[in-house]
């Protein structure tokens, strides 16, 4: 009998070690950005803010990843001496191919956000919601949830969201919990297209 | 929104304009008038008479934002029709559906529509849908909304300009923008200044089966009294027995 | 003790709990729900920069001007231009998809244009004395006109044909009274935004067999037995009583005279469903001439293209002569039937047409060559028939050509040696040079006279967001109205009288079209007819059958409708290139069950 109830326990036990432990580390992959861009570079050595290639245009619309001729601009020839520079010229700027950039913050195509209205009237930061992307060496790794598609940071980085700060994650619940905090009436139609 | 019938000759372009804009697919192969997809659609009215008495008109019918007990926000298992305070129009969330088509059966005016089967475009014509709305998958009900992507860039547009209000000017339906004969108009109702809110006061102006109470926000209005007639949906001849 | 199999399921079981504990199997659950809603095969529509880009809608003589909402250069939607003197910011449904023509499932696709080249020069060089080589411009008016008429101006025995282009246009906004014999005025007639534009201050009366949507509209629809309008026009000529002419024509005698009465109560204008009908004649009673019915005015041409072959009549071609027929099919346009084209053939005649349809004259020659669709290619649009103005509008492209394609004018120029060129360019440059007119910009509606724009701004403004027009210049009265060539054969043993109610221009339309046609009952698709009760009765068919519609040129299968709106003794069809095959000759036919 007792060697049924440590039977018992140990599954648990097993499953438990699993849920929690493993489960997290093997539920994502991780996936290489295209090119390996610096944004501590460009806001040092070139000076330039987050508006400078993340801008807005004339009728509201964000231009949210920069296309190449942002890019290409600047980089028609090498700035630096990077490897990376080289690489990225060599195999975008010159044949004039698109980088496929993995957005982090990629949302389901029903979803409709508005940048001009949270940035503009809402006064919200960017590194509220993205995190100091703008200050980091290298773009960090991107993670990948395989069956639904979606990046980890939309979902929050704790797979059983415990602990997790309204703006580390980009869900629904997320997105509610921030309006209710601030008061802002809102209706489904008003967020989903 | 108003509709003229006196001015509205079917020649369809609301509803071109609308599947242009909410990437409403063509008609696969099996589809009828009984299982295509028309969030707005004109329909061919006529006095019941034989040639040559028989005179014709044409009413397009879309959704018509009902404001009170609003019959398929009532019975929606999943929570997937919203009733927007603010501007008043019944948002359908094709996204949480689950396709009972509890909806369908509760609409008065047949105005929803069943997405049969996956959306399928021509080779290539995938390239002129509009990002501003997202394409359903099959199983899911949906509805005009107005053209919520255009209320939408209307507010974008606003915001980029710093203001909460939209300009009314920005926000215009794509039916009501495609209407070669002027008969749609569309604004705000609550807004005496507004030309609809006019056309909702004219005596020739009426609503669609406005006996049920849901309070359509679509004032109709036609000069010809078989057409305000036919609108009312008077008992059929010999069932007076009947309830409702 | 030994490990049992219940100890193993006890273990099982100890998972299945402990997993429920973990966040696991919830995430999964969600994960599979997000996976189902990213059904593969649905596609997601490409992000980008919204512009706006200008052009002209090519798909009918209106020309309406287009706004295109474009995503990264690509159209996405169109719509008309407000403010706009012209068309008023309106666009018909054809127009309004227009943007999805490139990517039509039934495009042509591919020609065999060596073989073409190669077929037309053999036979042009090996053609008898006598023999002609013909264009048939089906959209005549427009600057590519002009190439193919120095074409055949530049080849010997050149003929260059039409489908009968009246030379008037219609000025609506000088009308009281519009008295329409199935002119269809409200539905596929002139600019849409220009008749609705004035239709407030006009009477209209509709004389036609049928109800159609401009009769339902109209203010007085007169039932007119169908073949007898020449009858009502002579009542209204004062040629002959209007007792005679309601016995002939079944309209009432009150009728005829409230029509006879507003016709002559001065700017009346007379339309006809085929502009070259001799009922326009008309006008010439009622004072029209020079008030409501102009000469149609052109805008200005290179003084070099003066050399160019004149306009001829299809039907008024030579029989037998033509041994080389070349047809510009590419925009939907009229359609001569091809009745009246076979007799014109020489034995070993070559037709090459160039077209993106496999439904119009691509049935009948032997080569096929693919035409560009809207908006792909530059082209001009020439006047429509209520264009009262002078005006040159470019239809600039908005996309490059989907598959290869081959452009008729350039085709033709190069047959006839004419010397390389823009013609749009060298065309736009003559009329900046005459210094009259203004040019309209539509990005910012504002005006400016052309003398004060240099010819490259000119040019720049008319490709991007503009056009041309000259509004000052007296109306002169119109020359040969009436006095069309087109010979009706009567086969009166054909039970029913043929009326065109659906107005159909022919051409590639958007599959959206489906939503009209087959997704709702607002119009009849190509294969439709309507029949009365009793005709449905007498020849056995049912709402929704098969049937078979003969005339003395062929059949068709069609579909029927029963409608008791429609008379008896006529079946209502929907126009196109294979009905008026069918019809265009002679319009009376018979329906059998299929």
């Amino acid at each position: 009998m007792i060697r049924g109830k440590i039977a018992f326990a140990s599954g648990m036990l097993v499953a438990l070690a699993g849920g929690w432990l493993a489960f997290p580390r093997i539920l994502y992959q991780t996936r290489l950005q295209p090119v390996d861009f610096s944004h501590k570079v460009h806001a040092e050595k070139a000076g330039a803010k987050c508006e400078d290639c993340h801008s807005f245009r004339d009728d509201g619309t964000y231009a949210g990843i920069p296309t190449l001729d942002k890019c290409s601009g600047c980089h028609a020839a090498a700035m630096g001496t990077t490897a990376a520079e080289k690489t990225f010229i060599d195999q975008y700027v010159t044949p004039n191919r698109e980088p496929q950039w993995l957005s982090y913050a990629r949302q389901p195509e029903n979803v409709y956000f508005s940048h001009v209205s949270h940035v503009k009237l809402g006064q919200v930061k960017c590194e509220r919601c993205h995190g100091n992307e703008g200050g980091t060496g290298a773009l960090r790794p991107y993670q990948q949830d395989p069956i639904s598609g979606y990046s980890r940071d939309i979902w929050g980085r704790p797979v059983n969201r415990i602990g997790l700060r309204t703006e580390g994650g980009m869900k629904m619940d997320d997105c509610v919990n921030c309006h209710r905090r601030q008061g802002l009436e809102y209706s489904c139609m008003g967020c989903h297209k | 929104m108003s509709i003229d019938i006196d001015k509205c000759n079917g020649c369809g372009a609301c509803m071109v304009a609308c599947a242009v804009e909410n990437n409403i697919p063509p008609a696969p192969e099996a589809a009828n008038d009984r299982k295509g997809i028309t969030w707005i659609r004109v329909y061919k009215v006529d006095n019941h008479r034989a040639y040559p008495e028989r005179r014709t008109a044409f009413v397009p019918v879309l959704c018509q934002q009902c404001g009170h007990d609003t019959p398929c926000a009532h019975v929606c298992p999943q929570q997937a029709v919203d009733v927007d305070p603010a501007t008043g129009i019944v948002g359908q969330m094709p996204e949480r559906c689950l396709g009972c088509r509890y909806c369908m059966v509760a609409c008065p005016y047949h105005a929803r529509y069943f997405n049969w089967w996956d959306p399928k475009w021509p080779a290539g014509m995938e390239k002129t849908l509009n990002p501003d709305v997202a394409p359903r998958m099959r199983g899911v009900v949906e509805k005009c909304n107005f053209c919520h992507g255009r209320w939408h860039a209307a507010q974008q547009k606003a915001a980029a300009a710093g203001k909460r209000e939209i300009d009314a000017a920005d926000y215009v339906p794509a039916c009501v923008e495609a209407c070669p004969t002027g008969a749609l108009r569309f604004g705000d109702l609550n807004d005496a200044s507004t030309e609809v809110a006019h056309d909702a006061q004219r005596p020739e102006s009426f609503r669609l089966l406005e006996k049920l109470g849901t309070e359509p926000k679509i004032h109709y209005r036609s000069q010809r009294d078989w057409v305000r007639e036919i609108a009312s949906a008077p008992r059929p001849e010999g069932k007076d027995g009947l309830r409702g | 003790m030994t490990t049992t199999r219940r100890n193993l399921f006890k273990f099982v079981g100890g998972g299945a709990a402990g997993a429920l504990l973990t966040p696991a199997p919830w995430r999964l659950i969600t994960d599979a729900a997000l996976w189902s809603e990213n059904w593969p095969g649905i596609p997601r529509p490409a992000r980008g920069e919204i512009r706006a880009r200008f052009t002209h809608c090519t798909l009918c003589p209106a020309g309406c001007a287009v706004r295109a909402r474009c995503v990264n250069g690509q159209p996405v939607s169109l719509a008309g231009v407000k403010p706009h003197p012209i068309g008023h910011g309106a666009l018909c449904p054809w127009g309004i998809a227009g943007h999805h023509l490139p990517y039509h499932p039934a495009r042509v696709r591919q020609g065999p244009v060596k073989e073409a080249v190669a077929a037309v020069a053999r036979a042009i060089a090996q053609r008898g004395a006598g023999e002609r080589v013909a264009v048939l411009d089906l959209r005549p008016g427009r600057t590519v006109s002009w190439t193919y008429r120095r074409a055949m101006a530049a080849i010997e025995n050149g003929l260059y044909l039409t489908p009968g282009q009246p030379a008037y246009s219609i000025d609506l906004a000088a009308a009281k009274t519009v008295v329409s014999f199935g002119a269809p005025l409200l539905d596929g007639w002139g600019t849409p935004g220009n008749v609705f534009a004035a239709r407030d201050h006009f009477r209209l009366i509709q004389i036609e067999p049928v109800e159609t949507r401009t009769a339902a509209l109209a203010d007085m629809w007169l039932p007119i037995r169908p073949g007898t309008e020449s009858v009502l026009a002579a009542a209204l000529a004062g040629e002959t009583t209007i007792a005679e002419a309601a016995r002939v024509t079944g309209v009432e005698e009150e009728a005829v005279g409230a029509v006879q009465e507003a016709a002559q109560s001065g700017s009346a204008v007379v339309l006809a469903a085929d502009p070259g009908s001799p009922l326009m004649s008309l006008n010439a009673k009622f004072g029209a001439l020079g008030r409501t019915v102009v000469a149609r005015r052109e805008s200005p041409l290179p003084d070099a293209w003066k050399k160019a072959a004149p306009v001829a009549e299809m039907a008024a071609a030579p029989d037998g002569a033509i041994r080389v027929l070349l047809i510009d099919e590419s925009l939907p346009g009229g359609y001569v039937p091809w009745s009246t084209i076979e007799p014109k053939l020489a034995a070993n005649a070559i037709v090459v047409v160039f077209s993106s349809t496999s439904e119009g004259y691509a049935r009948h020659a032997q080569y096929v060559l693919p035409a560009p669709v809207y908006p792909e290619a530059a082209e001009d649009i020439g006047p429509a028939i209520d264009t009262v103005a002078e005006v040159f509008r470019i239809a600039a492209p908005l996309v490059a050509p989907v598959v290869p394609v081959v452009k008729p004018g350039e085709f033709v120029a190069q047959m006839a040696g004419l010397p390389q060129g823009d013609p749009l360019r060298e065309r736009a440059d003559a009329i900046h040079k005459t210094g009259r007119g203004a040019l309209l910009s539509y990005a910012d509606g504002k005006s400016t006279p052309a003398k004060e724009v240099t010819a490259d701004d000119f040019w720049k403004t008319l490709n991007q967001s503009g056009c041309w027009m000259d509004e000052t210049g007296k109306k002169a009265a119109p020359s040969g109205l009436g006095r069309s060539v087109t010979r009706l054969t009567s086969h009166d043993e054909l039970p029913l009288a043929v009326v065109v109610a659906e107005f159909n221009r022919g051409g590639l339309a958007s599959p959206l079209m489906s939503k009209l046609e087959r997704e709702s009952n607002l119009r009849m698709a190509a294969n439709r007819v309507v029949l009365s009760p009793a005709d449905a009765r007498a020849n056995g068919i049912e709402s929704g059958g098969r049937c078979l519609l003969e005339t003395a040129c062929g059949r068709m299968n069609v579909v029927a409708t029963i409608d008791a709106g429609v008379p008896s003794g006529v079946v209502e069809v929907a126009g196109g290139p294979r009905m008026a095959d069918l019809c265009g000759a002679s319009r009376r036919a018979r329906v059998v069950r299929a």
